[in-house]
């Protein structure tokens, strides 16, 4: 925090555009983001797949490009995970085959076609601090352990930052999202636009909800998302997923139905309206994660799980801005012995409030303040409060 | 008046324009005068620039899955003028309008001079929707996202430096100079410029240059006289 400290004039010393080689072929820039909030070690609402608490973070990005040619390039991420760990969060080769038909491949760790918000979940491109449960709240769900029942899955009710189950790894590890976005699959993508139409198609190795970097099921993500863009500054996409989400270490010790591919499927609707200085965005999205049967109570229908947010931003007087985002995630119901053996949601719902001011200090440094309220149907801490501050500068 | 009276005041002219004429060649070349002007003169030069080292403006595109491309950004202007300027050169300062379009995802000009009072329009002519904003002291402004065929403008009304981006299109950037007089110009493809109807005085000459820093020049403007001064602008 000790940048926060930083006059607005020792701030604009620091470099606010990306540096490179003389040529133009390299470059390079970084983003730094400092997130302080009050400690959550019993409720975890805002921990991420990395372990992280989202809201007590300190993250740095560094990002590359170099392009040899024009319709070549290649691109690189490397990301801080936890206090002294860096992660090639993304590494593809992008190529343009024919200028003049806008159509891009890319190849390698790519990023995800599937919604909206993975692709701008980092810093400035966030109003706000925290992110939206569907691409960051862990759900109970693990592709590496497996509930062997209904009522194994049920225990594990807003459990989602450690769940335990019995068939698989008995290692403590976190939850799945909905969608990872902070974690990238690796495959190819081609992507077509022109000035009002988007389309996008990519196959991957793992599932929306687990990006991996080498393939560990047989099975392969396909993902596409097509959008229109009006003159009126209304923009709708829609998108699909379906992928194998089980790891193949949990999948041995699953009873499984023959003929049923055991794999996560995303349906999802971004829309974004941009008018003056205002942006409002919302997301829609279904997830179903299909089961192995397990013992009785067994799972006779897939996971289902619906999540939506809509958020706005409003920039006032040049320098401050104004954002705030609503946010529910939702379980299909699922009976077991548990609850009295009454239909119950897989894992309990949440609602998410959250507002945020922000003061741009310079063009790339940006202060915010604001404050995020959760409510959860389950679970040892069922409402909880952040005050949240978050520091960012970028270049 | 008959001619026999005309002839004193015909030979004292002639000579004041001789010895003027003596004036000029031991200086530059004669300049020419403006209707209505008080005792002016023109000062005209060269800036040379170090080469032209591309700025990076463009972010990796990590998140991107496609390729983003914009037109090349002409950094190879430079704003002559003088530091202070005498008390008549504030006034009647010409507060018009020009523009600074948005085409290909660059400003076109990159850089503008203008006067205190000019309001600048910012019409945007690209497929996609822009954002133009600057948080210059004195000078701040967000005109908020507006979609192709849409202007939106802006009056200065302090002197300084605009930076100028689109807060959507990190790569996109320009300057604007906001003068509190009219004794600037704005170089040419070949980094010439020229300064005319400079009231006579003494002055220092500056550059302005994205791309370095140049040694202030002080000069005395005569009146009449075209004054050559050139620049070197050096790597900051």
């Amino acid at each position: 925090m000790a940048l926060a400290l930083l006059p607005a004039a020792a701030a604009a010393q620091l470099p606010d555009h990306p540096i490179g080689n003389a040529s133009g072929t390299l470059a390079a820039g970084a983003e730094v983001s400092a997130t302080l909030s009050r400690r959550d070690d019993v409720a975890f609402f805002n921990y991420t797949d990395y372990d992280n608490d989202a809201l007590r973070l300190v993250r740095v990005r560094f990002t590359g490009e170099w392009r040899p040619r024009t319709q070549l390039s290649v691109v690189g991420e490397a990301r801080s995970v936890g206090r002294n760990h860096f992660e090639l969060a993304a590494a593809f080769v992008r190529w343009r085959p024919v200028a003049k038909w806008r159509v891009d491949i890319q190849a390698g760790r790519i990023p995800p076609v599937i919604g909206a918000f993975a692709r701008r979940a980092y810093g400035r491109d966030n109003p706000l601090v925290g992110s939206p449960l569907a691409y960051q709240y862990l759900t109970s769900l693990r592709s590496d352990a497996l509930p062997d029942s209904v009522d194994d899955l049920l225990r594990m009710r807003a459990r989602g930052w450690r769940p335990t189950y019995p068939l698989g790894s008995q290692e403590l590890a976190p939850g799945l999202p909905l969608v990872a976005a902070f974690h990238w699959d690796t495959g190819a993508s081609a992507h077509w636009s022109n000035t009002w139409l988007d389309v996008a198609a990519a196959v991957t190795q793992g599932s929306s909800s687990y990006p991996v970097v080498r393939e560990d099921n047989d099975g392969k993500q396909v993902s596409s998302r097509i959008a229109v863009s009006l003159p009126v500054g209304l923009s709708i996409g829609v998108s699909g997923a379906r992928g194998n989400w089980i790891e193949r270490e949990a999948l041995d010790h699953a009873t499984i139905t023959p003929g049923v591919s055991l794999d996560q499927r995303v349906a999802a609707i971004d829309a974004e309206l941009s008018r003056g200085h205002l942006i409002v965005r919302a997301e829609a999205l279904r997830v179903t994660f299909q089961m192995p049967t397990g013992r009785a109570p067994s799972f006779l229908s897939p996971l289902v799980a619906h999540s939506g947010f809509i958020e706005a931003r409003y920039r006032w007087r040049t320098r401050w801005q104004l954002a705030a985002r609503a946010d529910r995630l939702s379980f299909s119901d699922v009976q077991g012995t548990l609850f009295g053996g009454a239909l119950t949601a897989w894992d309990a719902p949440v609602t998410r409030l959250e507002g945020t001011a922000g003061l741009r200090v310079t063009r790339t440094l940006e202060l915010r303040g604001g404050y995020q309220y959760n409510w959860r149907d389950g679970g040892r801490t069922r409402r909880l409060g952040f005050p949240t501050v978050q520091l960012l500068y970028w270049f | 008046m008959t001619t026999r009276q005309l002839r004193p005041l015909s030979l004292a002219l002639t000579i004041v324009a001789l010895i003027v004429c003596a004036r000029v060649s031991a200086v530059g070349a004669r300049a020419p005068r403006t209707a209505g002007t008080l005792e002016a003169g023109n000062i005209r030069g060269h800036i040379q620039q170090p080469p032209v080292v591309p700025i990076v403006a463009h972010r990796p595109s990590v998140t991107d899955l496609g390729q983003t491309s914009h037109a090349a950004i002409d950094r190879t202007k430079a704003v002559v003028y003088i530091d202070s300027a005498p008390r008549q050169a504030f006034d009647a300062l010409p507060a018009g309008r020009v523009k600074m379009d948005q085409l290909n995802q660059v400003f076109l000009p990159h850089l503008l001079a203008v006067t205190v009072g000019t309001t600048v329009e910012f019409p945007n002519d690209d497929p996609m929707f822009h954002n133009v904003m600057s948080l210059a002291k004195g000078n701040a402004f967000d005109l908020g996202r507006y979609p192709k065929g849409r202007s939106r403008s802006v009056r200065f009304d302090t002197p300084g430096v605009v930076p100028v981006v689109c807060d959507i299109h990190a790569h996109m950037s320009a300057y604007i100079l906001v003068f509190s007089h009219r004794y600037f110009a704005i170089t040419d493809d070949e980094g010439r410029y020229a300064m005319p109807n400079v009231p006579a005085g003494t002055y220092t000459l500056k550059v302005w240059s994205e791309l370095g820093i140049s040694e202030p020049k002080r000069i005395t403007v005569v009146d009449g006289v075209t004054l050559d001064v050139d620049f070197q602008v050096v790597k900051k």
